[in-house]
């Protein structure tokens, strides 16, 4: 296990390299000046470019110049943005707990509804309740999450005036930014109005964790049966059968534990096609998140801000893949030979 | 004692895609995905033959018109016309082009490249795979949404632009099953055998590998054929992929969404054909997936 660890630790290592070097070769592929792109200053006067040049060492060769960038990368100096001329990371921290804040409830409600769904689904394959299943999670997979996210604005926020269609609060209630996560910060606050504010909260994440929900959610159903029904057709689960334990003893100690194990990778699988969706999300009900940013960064030509966003977020989606897969193989023991 | 037959069942004698097929065309489902994607298809392939108008013709003396089932609609625009005065049923049958057929040309595309690495990565050994592994898993991460916006800001938007984007984000899962399948296949024994008849490596993946992988290859083809429909779908309403007068789907919605109080069919109807093309795709795989399995067990 600990040398299964060391080599992980090596791979990511190596990952992470590779993805500083795309991050700075971005800076010489997007338009513009190299120092434009990795300042974030859209003009210099003459001493300021010499002051870029030598800090960036423009001057000598690439290699140099990584090693530069990854100097300022692990010193937190990542440049300005184009469009606020403000420091990026301190820029995307306070923009990152608002993206994680909404993935976190779809994957939460994907883990807690998709599963029992999923096992449920698995029980009579061939049941009406089964195929009724199956058919909500193809629908559900299918649907384009820009087209649903409007559908459900149109039906509950324009039609019955029911729920907010954008932001995380409302604009009357003021919550400091501690942790970042709307939730807790209102939970932290000491203000009168926690109990409404919280309301209101709530009312405004509930539409977009439902449009993000949807698409993990279904994938979750559909991955859970599966891997339930074959889990089922082992030798060892007729073998269990056959020592006398009954239906429900069969599924708990040797169904689930098995027919799980897929599923926690399938979790670090889906996660970057959970990022994508966030973003889409957030665009469509104007969540202060990353996704939103990077988005609009595309519209105003920020090319500091994606070369960030790229490091930011790619490390976010490495780090989830690499947790489930060291927790598959902790959880699993006949994935450590490999 | 065993009993010698010269023939075997019958169930057997037939050839493997025949037996995919019973088994397909056993599942209502799996058959009405069928019968829409021909539909889809069909309509990528001839939808410029079939439009009642031109799709980018402005006619202002028929701006906004309703469709033709609310009163104030004409029969001749069955969905009425956009704020230009252009037909929206002729830019939603030209749309089956953009979105759906170009979907799967992105899709092929994505196929060769895969099959080319995938197999110079299964069928070499050692430090050289490995390192092509770490590439890999490196390509993964990146979501495909992140990955176009980087290749938008390099190259600019555009659906062909896009369209690069999103056959870069579907190559890593191509490559890691086809890498995968071709492992698992020279692993067999009838791989050795014909090794030992004098197989060469070419002959082995011609012959071998390659017609005992294609049913795995088309369920991936189908995986990604629904991403990539929802992709380019995503990047047109975005802004990022497909612009102002092409009519692929998503752009569509997006022009539409100004005016969706006024005319919301410009928001149902394309965001319902994206909805029915990629349910399609996933009934057709999801069929394929069932036959293969019970095909397999039979």
């Amino acid at each position: 296990m600990i040398l299964y660890l060391l080599r992980r630790l090596v791979l990511l290592a190596f990952v992470f390299i590779a993805l500083s070097i795309l991050a700075f070769s971005l800076g010489y592929l997007f338009p513009g000046e190299p120092w434009q792109n990795f300042s974030g200053l859209r003009s210099a006067s003459s001493e300021q470019l010499a002051q870029l040049t030598t800090l960036y060492r423009l001057d000598q060769g690439y290699i140099a110049q990584y090693l530069a960038y990854l100097t300022r990368i692990f010193s937190g100096d990542w440049g300005l943005s184009f469009a606020s001329q403000q420091p990026l990371l301190q820029e995307m921290l306070t923009l990152l707990p608002a993206t994680l804040e909404l993935a976190a409830y779809a994957l939460f409600i994907s883990f807690f509804i998709g599963i029992p769904i999923g096992i449920i689904a698995a029980v009579k394959p061939d049941g009406v309740l089964s195929k009724l299943i199956s058919a909500i999670a193809v629908t559900g997979y299918s649907i384009p999450v820009f087209w649903w996210a409007l559908l459900l604005i149109m039906l509950f926020s324009l039609g019955l005036g029911w729920l907010p269609t954008a932001g995380r609060i409302g604009v009357l209630y003021e919550v400091n930014h501690v942790t970042g996560f709307m939730l807790l910060d209102i939970l932290l606050s000491d203000s009168h109005h926690q109990q409404e504010a919280l309301i209101n909260a709530l009312r405004h994440l509930l539409l977009p964790t439902l449009v993000l929900a949807t698409f993990p959610t279904t994938v979750m159903i559909r991955f859970t049966r599966d891997s339930m029904l074959d889990v089922w057709e082992q030798s060892y689960i007729k073998t269990a059968r056959a020592k006398g334990l009954n239906r429900g003893q069969v599924l708990y100690r040797h169904g689930l534990r098995n027919a799980l194990l897929p599923v926690i990778r399938q979790i670090g699988l889906q996660f970057s096609t959970l990022i994508t969706l966030a973003m889409i999300t957030e665009v469509i009900f104007s969540w202060p998140g990353i996704g939103r940013w990077l988005i609009d960064s595309i519209y105003q030509r920020n090319y500091p801000a994606i070369q960030a966003g790229l490091l930011v977020i790619s490390t976010l989606v490495i780090s989830v893949n690499m947790l489930t897969e060291i927790l598959h193989t902790l959880f699993n023991p006949l994935a450590r030979k490999r | 004692m065993a009993k010698f037959r010269l023939l075997p069942d019958e169930y057997l004698a037939r050839s493997p895609l025949t037996q995919l097929w019973r088994e397909f065309s056993r599942q209502h489902s799996a058959i009405a995905g069928l019968i829409l994607f021909s539909g889809f298809f069909l309509l990528a392939l001839l939808s410029p033959l079939i439009t009642p108008h031109d799709p980018y013709l402005q006619n202002d003396a028929l701006l906004l018109l309703p469709p033709s089932w609310s009163e104030l609609g004409l029969v001749q625009y069955p969905f009425g016309t956009d704020d230009l005065g252009r037909d929206m049923f002729s830019r939603l049958l030209v749309g089956a082009r953009y979105t759906f057929g170009i979907a799967m040309i992105t899709v092929l595309g994505a196929l060769i490249m895969g099959l080319l690495l995938g197999t110079l990565a299964g069928m070499s050994r050692g430090v050289k795979s490995s390192v092509f592994n770490h590439v890999l898993d490196l390509a993964l991460t990146i979501p495909s949404l992140l990955l176009a916006i980087i290749i938008v800001a390099i190259l600019g938007p555009g659906l062909l632009n896009t369209t690069w984007a999103i056959m870069l984000a579907l190559l890593p899962q191509f490559v890691h099953g086809i890498r995968n399948a071709i492992a698992e296949q020279l692993n067999q024994d009838y791989v050795i055998a014909y090794r030992l008849d004098g197989a060469n490596n070419w002959q082995v993946f011609s012959r071998i590998v390659l017609p005992n992988i294609w049913e795995r290859l088309t369920l991936m083809a189908t995986m990604a054929l629904s991403t990539a429909i929802l992709d380019i779908a995503a990047l047109g309403f975005l802004g990022l992929g497909a612009q102002a007068p092409t009519a692929e789907w998503g752009a569509i919605i997006a022009d539409s969404l100004d005016l969706i109080y006024v005319a919301p069919v410009g928001v149902a109807i394309p965001g319902l054909l994206i909805f029915l093309a990629v349910l399609s795709v996933n009934l057709v795989g999801d069929g394929l997936r069932a036959a293969a399995k019970k095909r397999r067990e039979n």
